[in-house]
């Protein structure tokens, strides 16, 4: 019995991993991948960051915030509604896996992009910029769970029965746009009014730039541990509505 | 006999139940309604029917995609319901439309699907580098599915789906639109399947093809269903949709409203350079063709006698007609599109 379900587990796992590989080879060099997940955060980031002062450590953090939110979320409204329109995503649903381990399959395409477009930032933030990293596990806790929260977050809007991407890109882009700016990205929490910070401490993004800012700059305005665990918890309960925007499509005909 | 596939008053209605002003909408559109059926292990079951009767509905429910109102589906005596996995483990779908990834190549799809059906790094490659063969895919191998015709997409996409070796296969209409070369060689192919123990779910709205490869036949409309038979017993079982059909020289429309006038025929089908003429009664019929075409000295290229085959079967049974130039007979005679379904 044990050796049915570590079987099982087995089995899932690779499953999850042949539908990342997959999505990778398929999608990252889509149009839609690259104008939505990598140059999407760089324009913002320039667009609020050019003749500013700062720092060029506090430029690595907000770059390094951005691209993991921007990109991790990217995946998710495009790949899905663009397979249901071919009619690829049935034979994934078809296939002898739980819904789960597709989402969490999905999940990694996003958060790996993330995490690669991440590297592309922070070698060109310490290279060009020469900033230097004073926490670099935070650093890799920051960008792996940074990425799997958002993009657990663009799965949210991949789960919204549509088949054209243009339908969930457009709400899912006005959510983090709203969130990018309650987050502390562009105001730091501390100059934040309180109400501000109430919104702010709602919004997963704030976390993570929390977390950049202690292993880039090497100081934070909270624990890490909390943002590393809301971070982390997030991005589970992204999951959720997600499975059940799954089921109810699948009972409803959607 | 062992039964592959048991359903038991499986229904589905579409929308959300309560929800909507009326009281229609508030239980939802019904798609498909309390069906009964069985296929058995090894045939070859062809699932017919017109356009919005339910076929697609049904196959979706029976391939886990569709969560059924109402009903119990089982597969392999698992009840699809709770015990999802070892059925889809042992099922094979090639929908409608060609689900190939067309950014990969040929191998890269099937080592894809491999990987999904978890079929052991052993057998990958060889049962690929077989599927490729068998599909006349092999030199293909490593071309993107987007360069490929249609006919080889919809040949991928079968290769995909019976990597795994799967007990039961559901296809969906996997024919139409191919070359007539391309549709032969799958229609070769599932046959091929079945010889080799196959279970194999046909969705077709092609009634030669279902009376060509089909073991028996279930015929929906409506979203019921409303025959289910081998094609020869569907056919002796509508006996009174007989017909004669005359070629004449030379051809034109002009013979359709005298030729429908003729005592016993109840309907007049233009196919090609031919006419075709449904009575209950050939016998009588044949004389007064002749007789026609003697009275306007007309040479009669063909003549001949048919009896009922699956479409007439299909049609009658459905309430549709054949979709070429269709002369009604004048007057009170009875229509075979007014003769309605047999449910």
């Amino acid at each position: 019995m044990k050796d049915g379900w570590l079987q099982r587990l087995q089995d899932e796992l690779a499953q999850a991993w042949a539908v990342t590989v997959k999505d990778m080879k398929v999608y990252y060099l889509r149009p839609g991948m690259i104008m939505f997940g990598l140059f999407m955060p760089f324009f913002m980031f320039f667009s609020f960051s050019v003749r500013r002062e700062m720092a060029a450590a506090q430029g690595v953090a907000r770059l390094l915030a951005l691209t993991t939110f921007f990109t991790a979320a990217a995946a998710g409204p495009f790949i899905i509604p663009l397979e249901r329109r071919l009619g690829t995503y049935d034979r994934l649903l078809a296939a002898p896996m739980s819904l789960l381990t597709l989402l969490l399959g999905k999940t990694a395409v996003g958060a790996i992009f993330a995490i690669g477009v991440s590297a592309v930032a922070l070698l060109g933030g310490v290279v060009a910029f020469g900033a230097s990293i004073a926490q670099p596990w935070l650093l890799a806790a920051g960008v792996l769970l940074g990425s799997f929260s958002f993009s657990a977050l663009g799965l949210i809007f991949g789960s919204i029965p549509a088949r054209n991407p243009g339908d969930v890109m457009m709400p899912s882009t006005l959510l983090r746009w709203g969130l990018l700016f309650i987050s502390g990205v562009f105001v730091p929490l501390a100059e934040m009014g309180a109400v501000a910070r109430v919104l702010a401490y709602l919004s997963p993004l704030t976390y993570a730039q929390d977390l950049m800012n202690h292993a880039v700059l090497g100081m934070g305005l909270l624990d890490p541990w909390l943002d590393i665990g809301v971070l982390l918890v997030s991005g589970v309960l992204f999951l959720v509505p997600s499975v059940l925007m799954h089921q109810r499509s699948r009972r409803l005909g959607y | 006999m062992t039964n592959t596939i048991e359903v038991k008053s499986l229904t589905k209605y579409y929308g959300r139940p309560g929800a909507g002003p009326s009281a229609r909408l508030r239980a939802g559109v019904l798609a498909v309604d309390h069906v009964n059926f069985e296929v058995h292990q090894g045939e070859v079951f062809g699932f017919l029917g017109p356009n919005g009767a339910g076929k697609t509905t049904t196959q979706r429910m029976l391939t886990t995609l569709l969560e059924p109102t109402e009903g119990r589906i089982l597969i392999h005596g698992h009840d699809l319901a709770r015990d999802a996995y070892p059925v889809k483990r042992r099922m094979g779908l090639v929908p409608e439309e060609s689900n190939v990834y067309t950014e990969l190549t040929a191998w890269d799809n099937l080592m894809f699907t491999a990987r999904l059906y978890r079929v052991s790094r052993g057998e990958r490659a060889a049962r690929a580098r077989e599927l490729l063969e068998t599909f006349g895919l092999w030199e293909k191998r490593d071309v993107k599915a987007q360069d490929f015709s249609k006919g080889m997409r919809r040949r991928l996409s079968i290769a995909m789906a019976i990597i795994h070796k799967p007990a039961l296969l559901f296809l969906d209409e996997p024919t139409p639109g191919l070359d007539a070369q391309s549709a032969r060689a799958i229609r070769g192919l599932i046959r091929q399947l079945s010889a080799e123990g196959t279970t194999i779910f046909l969705t077709t709205h092609q009634i030669e093809e279902a009376n060509q490869l089909c073991d028996r036949v279930a015929i929906i409309n409506h979203g019921q269903i409303a025959a289910i038979d081998t094609p020869e017993r569907l056919k002796q079982a509508f006996r009174r949709v007989q017909s004669v059909e005359v070629a004449l020289e030379p051809d034109g429309q002009a013979h359709g409203e005298p030729l429908s006038a003729l005592a016993g025929v109840t309907t007049l089908v233009k196919m090609g350079d031919k006419w075709r003429l449904y009575t209950q009664d050939p016998s009588a019929l044949l004389p007064q063709v002749m007789d026609y075409a003697r009275s306007r000295e007309l040479r009669v290229v063909s003549l001949s006698t048919l009896g009922p085959s699956l479409e007439d079967v299909f049609l009658e049974i459905t309430g549709q007609q054949v979709g070429t130039v269709q002369h009604k007979a004048e007057g009170s005679k009875p229509r075979r599109r007014g003769m309605g379904g047999r449910r």
